[in-house]
């Protein structure tokens, strides 16, 4: 039932949020689209809500009224998956859910939402240009998150496409996961790149994402090669226990200078933000202990990534 | 929807204090910030020492003098009569001067001081009980002496019980309007407690031409009066006589200070100090007399100007300052090219007539009670940038030394606005951004891109447009244009919409209808009669509005006059009137009343509309009766509420609703002309009144329950803007009806997170933003930059956090000052952090 509608969806992209005033990610004021469906599963992904690549229930289980007071979901669900806690609020059976939606479109207190909605490349274009006078002053515009959005990458080429024929300034955000196919597609329609580099051990890399890096790095060494002049920035997320060492934050700014630089090398420190929202899909969280990198180790690190040469055409 | 964690969030700051929280944070003592303290300036950081710990002495020689002088003078042209009662006051008021100032006059007894208007009374403001008298500024230490009291009691409040204008207004309002107003907060009435809105004078008339060539102007048009004009003889003849009273006196006043300058010199040990007292001497001999030639001569003789108006009358929310770094620009330009003065003496100099505002503080009755104005005594609005007359930008290094010196100087004094408009230096945005990041509200910001073109559709000229000044929270005059406003009403909207619920009635009021019958609401049968009930009980409301606002004008003028601020008017002085005896031939009339709960019932009618109309998903009845039980054991029904299209997302749905109330309340003040045959405008300024006026209105359909406070001014309800501050900005933008003239003052407020503005990215962005509002043609925005667990640390210690200054509504106040359910409130805003 889900590849019908994604065939029949073609033309549009799985959304599940569009954030607006965002101050951190690139060229002024911006808004950013998030793309639902991602190759990697970082275990401190902090938007897991965007790894699957259909729509998904999201409970948010304090929010629920309880069934003394309310009960609109019990009668919609045709699956059977939902049933009264013991507290009296409700509980769902995640094996049985197939994500129909038909209980979030009755729940009064938004304790059931569903999270990815199709939107086409108009629907996107308008909600983005109700804030144009701020990109207009600040030199933002439009970017493009996940998920990966390369994994969308005909969308995507659609709508930076579209964006920037209508004056907006684009950016995608990656994982460099994708076939060089689609990076082609769509780097000429962009004028910032921010691509994560999260570690450059193969091997820790395939236990702690789902995957190796291998395809990252050589998508990375060929786009400085072929599009030298659009500006990208390296980003590494600074996990704990994963990639917290000065060896490996080393052995990615070689990688990244073997390719030619970068515009910038961002090092991100992990934060914990992300673990509520497990819960709400029903998950359990990976990274359940982390802590975020201490100010020394996130100091020490950032002189390692000052080594970075930079190319002058900085964002 | 789950709030996506945006990856990048990880890049800015976590837990990023503002300079502001840090100092607290260290418990910092108030003082100059940093190197300020140091040189020059340690003057002023001597004089901060203790400064919030000094005692607040209640003034009640100003009220005594006054009664003194009015007892004797019944019967006599009112004009004439607060002329005599000025003087009588300048003349025998005590006098000092403290420490080693530079700047002196005080309007009450050394240290911070309260000053009794007995002339005037509201709920707030209430001296019928001196004992039961509070500061506004909780902390502070109100010295009431026994004499005080017997003073007030015995020589004060007998005159006033029966002359105040208060009464005189009461007792002329036709009776159902009267007993709306006695209902407390569906229309609350401020006439009385105020002689007028907020004012800056004319500082700049005085300091070029001195009050003597104004007393020779009045002296010059008293002996043109046509001897046969009995009009003439009998309104005109007074007023000039007055002014010319009121000139002599204030130079007699600033006589009696070179007076004490010199004895005080002749006693003073230290020969730099004494050096000092004399030419403190000097200056008071020159100023307000004649034309001031240097900085320190303008910065006296306008503090003079101040003094002295607040001896004369109670303007609403202080004196304000008017463009002070226009008009003294010329001294301080000239100072500095002649070698006389530093920065640093300049900032001294201005740093003294802060303190000098700082020192006076209002006093409230009714401790307990939810104030209209909580946490303020006055705003003293002082007005930097902008346009120049001609249209070219007008901004200059005072400016740039204003806005340092509000990063510098701890105290919530002066109120600093800054005019911003499309062509303001991108240099001046980002002092404006670096002062705002300090995080204690300053400035606000004007644009006037949006103010401007308003003026010139109620008839100004450019020239006079273009060089308006901020008076007040959010208003705005043309000094030689605009005629006064008589303090206006606050209309409360959530109880309107209450009364269209239920046919007129008000839970808080029981049986007895409020409003007018409207039916019952279940047997409403589309948004369009939902509609029509809330448009009726608005007119209705709206009709007592102006009458009570045309009784409030004609009668003030019986009981209240103010000749020296007259004799700074153009106007006045050309037509021989009083300010407050309207009409003025030429003067612009702009009042306006305000709309309270604007997202509330936006809101609620977008959900009633939505849920009851058009999904059919709750009935009428369901809806009453969960209103009814304040939504107890209703909570489905509530959580469909709270989940209802929400004003402040750019949501066509409730924003359309928006344009309709603005476009409905509009209509309503087209088709009103006041007394003195201007208009008055729907502005949407709540201060603080959200609070209480919620007090009275029962649970509403936005999920709001019942005594919850309004939305405030013209921002959405507490919370619900969840689509971060450009959503919130283009709500605002789209509700507003630009085809109207009839409106005035949109007040926001903005919290955003001081990570969200950390650094010099954030210093850019902050300024593209600002830029972005003013091309929207916003009014008015002033920014919070604070962490919300700061606010809610301050509750639980308000010791440590005495000095923490947040944004409240025009104004920025001491959080640790606001009762509970407002310090609540603004912790509820929405944080924009991204
Ligand atoms: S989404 Fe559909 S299947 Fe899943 S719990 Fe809700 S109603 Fe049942
Ligand atoms: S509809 Fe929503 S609030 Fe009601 S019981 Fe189900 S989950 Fe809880």
């Amino acid at each position: 039932m889900i590849d019908e509608t994604r065939q029949s969806e073609q033309e549009r992209g799985l959304v599940f949020n569009i954030q607006k005033f965002s101050l951190h990610d690139g060229s002024g004021i911006r808004t950013l689209v998030f793309l639902k469906g991602c190759p990697l599963a970082c275990q401190w992904c902090s938007n897991p809500e965007g790894q699957d690549v259909s729509a998904e229930l999201i409970y948010t289980r304090a929010q629920c009224i309880g069934l003394s007071e309310c009960d609109a979901c019990l009668g919609v669900c045709h699956a059977g998956a939902i049933c009264g806690g013991g507290d009296g609020k409700v509980d769902i059976d995640r094996r049985a859910c197939d994500a129909c939606g038909n209980c979030a479109a009755v729940c009064p207190s938004k304790a059931l939402e569903m999270s990815g909605e199709f939107m086409s490349v108009d629907d996107v274009i308008r909600e983005t240009e109700e804030d144009e006078t701020f990109y207009a002053r600040s030199g933002g515009g439009l970017s493009v998150s996940g998920g990966e959005p390369l994994a969308q990458a005909r969308f995507v080429k659609r709508l930076l496409a579209a964006a920037r024929s209508r004056g907006l300034n684009t950016a995608i955000e990656t994982s460099g996961l994708c076939s060089w196919k689609s990076l082609e597609e769509v780097v000429p329609h962009t004028d910032q790149i921010f691509y994560d580099i999260k570690c450059a051990d193969p091997e820790r890399h395939l236990r702690t994402t789902g995957v190796s890096n291998q395809r990252i790095v050589e998508n990375f060494t060929r786009l400085r090669h072929d599009f030298p002049a659009v500006p990208v920035v390296v980003r590494t997320p600074v996990i704990p226990g994963v990639n917290d060492s000065e060896h490996e934050i080393q052995a990615i700014v070689d990688i990244v200078n073997e390719a030619g630089g970068a515009s910038a090398y961002e090092l991100l420190p992990y934060h914990g933000f992300g673990e509520p929202k497990y819960r709400k899909l029903g998950l359990a969280y990976p990274l359940e202990h982390a802590r975020p990198p201490s100010e020394a180790v996130m100091a020490a690190l950032t002189k390692i990534a000052a080594q970075v040469v930079l190319e002058s055409t900085g964002v | 929807m789950l709030q996506t964690v945006d990856v990048k969030k990880t890049m800015s700051p976590v837990g990023v204090l503002s300079p502001h929280e840090q100092r607290i944070e260290h418990g910092e003592p108030v003082g100059l910030i940093g190197d300020a303290a140091l040189g020059k300036r340690a003057r002023i950081h001597e004089m901060l020492k203790g400064f919030r710990e000094q005692p607040v002495h209640l003034n009640v020689a100003r009220a005594r003098l006054l009664t003194e002088s009015m007892k004797v003078s019944e019967g006599q042209p009112t004009v004439l009569r607060w002329g005599k009662a000025l003087a009588h006051i300048l003349a025998h008021h005590p006098i000092h001067i403290e420490g080693d100032e530079l700047v002196v006059g005080s309007a009450g007894p050394p240290g911070r001081y309260a000053v009794v208007y007995s002339e005037l009374v509201t709920p707030g403001r209430f001296y019928t009980q001196p004992d039961s008298l509070v500061p506004s500024e909780s902390d502070e230490q109100l010295v009431v002496t026994e004499e005080d009291v017997a003073i007030l009691k015995d020589e004060v409040l007998p005159y006033w019980e029966k002359n105040q204008y208060h009464g005189a207004l009461m007792n002329g309002l036709p009776d159902d309007t009267r007993r709306l107003m006695e209902r407390f907060f569906v229309v609350t009435a401020t006439a009385a407690g105020r002689s007028m809105l907020a004012w800056a004078h004319d500082f700049d008339k005085v300091l070029r031409r001195g009050l003597r060539s104004i007393k020779e102007e009045a002296e010059r048009k008293l002996s043109a009066l046509d001897p046969f004009d009995a009009a003439a003889q009998v309104e005109m003849r007074p007023f000039f006589e007055a002014v010319v009273l009121v000139c002599d006196a204030m130079v007699g006043f600033a006589h009696r200070h070179a007076e004490l300058a010199r004895t005080t010199a002749a006693d003073e040990p230290r020969a730099e100090r004494r050096k000092e007292l004399l030419e403190i001497a000097e200056i008071c001999e020159r100023v307000p007399e004649h034309p001031a030639r240097t900085l320190h001569e303008a910065v006296q003789c306008q503090w003079f100007v101040q003094l002295v108006s607040r001896f004369e009358q109670a303007i609403g929310g202080g004196v304000s300052n008017g463009r002070i770094d226009q008009y003294l620009y010329p001294y301080y330009r000239k100072d500095i090219d002649e070698g006389r003065i530093t920065d640093s003496d300049a900032l001294v100099l201005l740093e003294s007539l802060w303190i000098a505002m700082a020192r006076s503080v209002d006093v409230y009755a009714k401790p307990g009670q939810p104030s209209l104005t909580d946490g303020f005594a006055h705003w003293e609005a002082t007005t930097i940038g902008g346009l120049k007359p001609d249209g070219r930008d007008a901004t200059n290094e005072l400016s740039y030394l204003i806005l340092r010196s509000k990063r510098e100087f701890p105290l919530n004094y002066p109120d600093l606005s800054a005019r911003v408009h499309a062509r303001s230096p991108e240099a001046f945005l980002r002092a404006i951004c670096e002062t705002i990041k300090e995080g204690t509200g300053f400035p606000k910001l004007f644009f006037d891109d949006e103010i401007i073109p308003s003026f010139l559709m109620k008839g100004a000229e450019v020239a006079e447009a273009n060089d308006y000044c901020v008076t007040g929270c959010t208003e705005v005059k043309m000094l030689n244009r605009d005629a006064i406003a008589t303090g206006c009403a606050w209309v409360n909207m959530g109880a309107i919409l209450e009364m269209a619920l239920s046919d007129g009635c008000m839970k808080s009021y029981g049986e007895d209808r409020v409003g007018i019958s409207t039916g019952d609401a279940r047997a409403f049968t589309s948004f369009a009669d939902l509609w029509n009930a809330f448009r009726a009980q608005a007119e209705d409301v709206m009709r007592h509005t102006f009458i009570q606002q045309y009784a409030a004008d004609t009668l003030k003028s019986r009981h209240i006059a103010a000749p020296m601020f007259s004799m700074l008017h153009d106007l006045c002085m050309t037509e021989g009137k009083d300010i407050h005896a309207g009409p003025i031939d030429g003067a612009l009339y702009l009042g306006f009343f305000d709309i309270m709960g604007f997202g509330t019932v936006i809101d609620s009618l977008a959900a009633m509309k939505k849920l009851v109309f058009e999904e059919g998903r709750l009935s009428m009845d369901e809806l009453l009766a969960a209103l009814d039980a304040d939504f107890e054991g209703h909570e489905a029904v509530r959580q469909l509420c709270l989940n209802a299209p929400k004003y402040g997302n750019n949501d066509p749905y409730a924003d359309s609703i928006g344009r309709d109330i603005e476009e409905c309340f509009a209509r309503l003040a087209q088709g009103h002309t006041t007394a003195f045959g201007g208009e008055l405008d729907v502005r949407y300024v709540s201060i603080t009144s959200h609070v209480p006026l919620g007090l009275v209105v029962a649970a509403t359909p936005d999920g709001r329950r019942s005594g919850e406070p309004l939305s405030e001014s013209v921002s959405p309800s507490q919370g619900v803007d969840v689509k971060g501050p450009t959503a919130t900005l283009n709500s605002i933008a789209s509700t507003k009806c630009a085809q109207y003239k009839e409106r005035a003052a949109r007040l926001l407020n903005m919290k955003l997170s001081p990570a969200s503005v950390a650094g010099e990215e954030g210093t850019k962005k902050l300024g593209a933003m600002i830029r972005a509002v003013c091309d929207m043609k916003m009014w008015h925005i002033q920014f919070n930059i604070v962490n919300r667990e700061t606010l809610i640390a301050a509750q639980k210690d308000p010791e440590k956090y005495r000095n923490l200054l947040v944004r409240v509504a025009g104004y920025s106040a001491y959080f640790v000052d606001l009762t509970p359910a407002l310090q609540n409130e603004i912790i509820r805003r929405t944080e924009h952090c991204f």
